[in-house]
């Protein structure tokens, strides 16, 4: 399945996109995603704990099952106001 | 209880925003709350903050964060503007009022509702010098 991803803040000046898309098996988690991104974007790894991951409009945990069409989204800590 | 969300790139009017102010007759607490830019950021010397948002997803944890403020407190009001895009030292990045019965409550929430606003909404910034 493909799972379109999208980068925020200096995530996007770390992978050198806003965007992107994954192909992974069916079944795969958002931990298995982190995964893969991480061989393809190492720069990512420094930040894996302090990742951030969104599907949608929602917070997910790592174990959170991906579903094709899914929009998912990583991010470093926020820092508004 | 009401509340109103204001994403914007425009400078924050607080005269604008207090002349619009609404409080109901069994309200005694109003709390404002004016966030501003530093002119220190982690020890450096800046001019500007650009402030990032994942726009759509700052409104749904806006509405969650509000949802809870209500479930918590006896609020009558909640507004809050953030602003976006490139804000100057000295100028402010975030308004927000609170209206409540008491002060307690008021305070309590608009302290509460700033330290989850820095902790869930998808909001970044990046110093300029």
């Amino acid at each position: 399945m493909k799972i379109a991803v999208r980068f925020y803040s200096y995530f996007k000046d770390l992978t050198g996109s806003a965007e992107t898309t994954e192909t992974l098996p069916p079944g795969s988690t958002i931990a298995d995603l982190l995964k893969q991104l991480m061989a393809r974007f190492p720069e990512l790894g420094a930040m894996q704990n302090s990742t951030l991951v969104a599907v949608g409009v929602d917070y997910q945990g790592r174990g959170y099952v991906l579903k094709e069409g899914d929009e998912v989204s990583l991010f470093p800590p926020v820092q508004g106001g | 209880m009401k509340r109103q969300l204001i994403i914007t790139t425009a400078p924050i009017d607080e005269a604008a925003l207090l002349s619009k102010r609404k409080i109901s007759d069994d309200m005694g607490a109003v709390v404002h709350f004016l966030g501003v830019v530093r002119r220190t950021e982690e020890e450096k010397t800046i001019k500007a903050i650009e402030y990032e948002a994942f726009q759509r997803m700052v409104g749904h944890q806006f509405k969650l964060l509000f949802d809870e403020m209500e479930k918590r407190w006896p609020i009558d009001s909640v507004r809050l503007v953030h602003r976006i895009g490139v804000v100057q030292v000295n100028e402010p990045s975030l308004w927000v009022e609170v209206v409540a019965p008491h002060r307690g409550e008021a305070f309590a929430a608009c302290q509460w509702l700033i330290d989850e606003l820095k902790r869930v909404v998808p909001i970044w910034k990046k110093p300029f010098a």
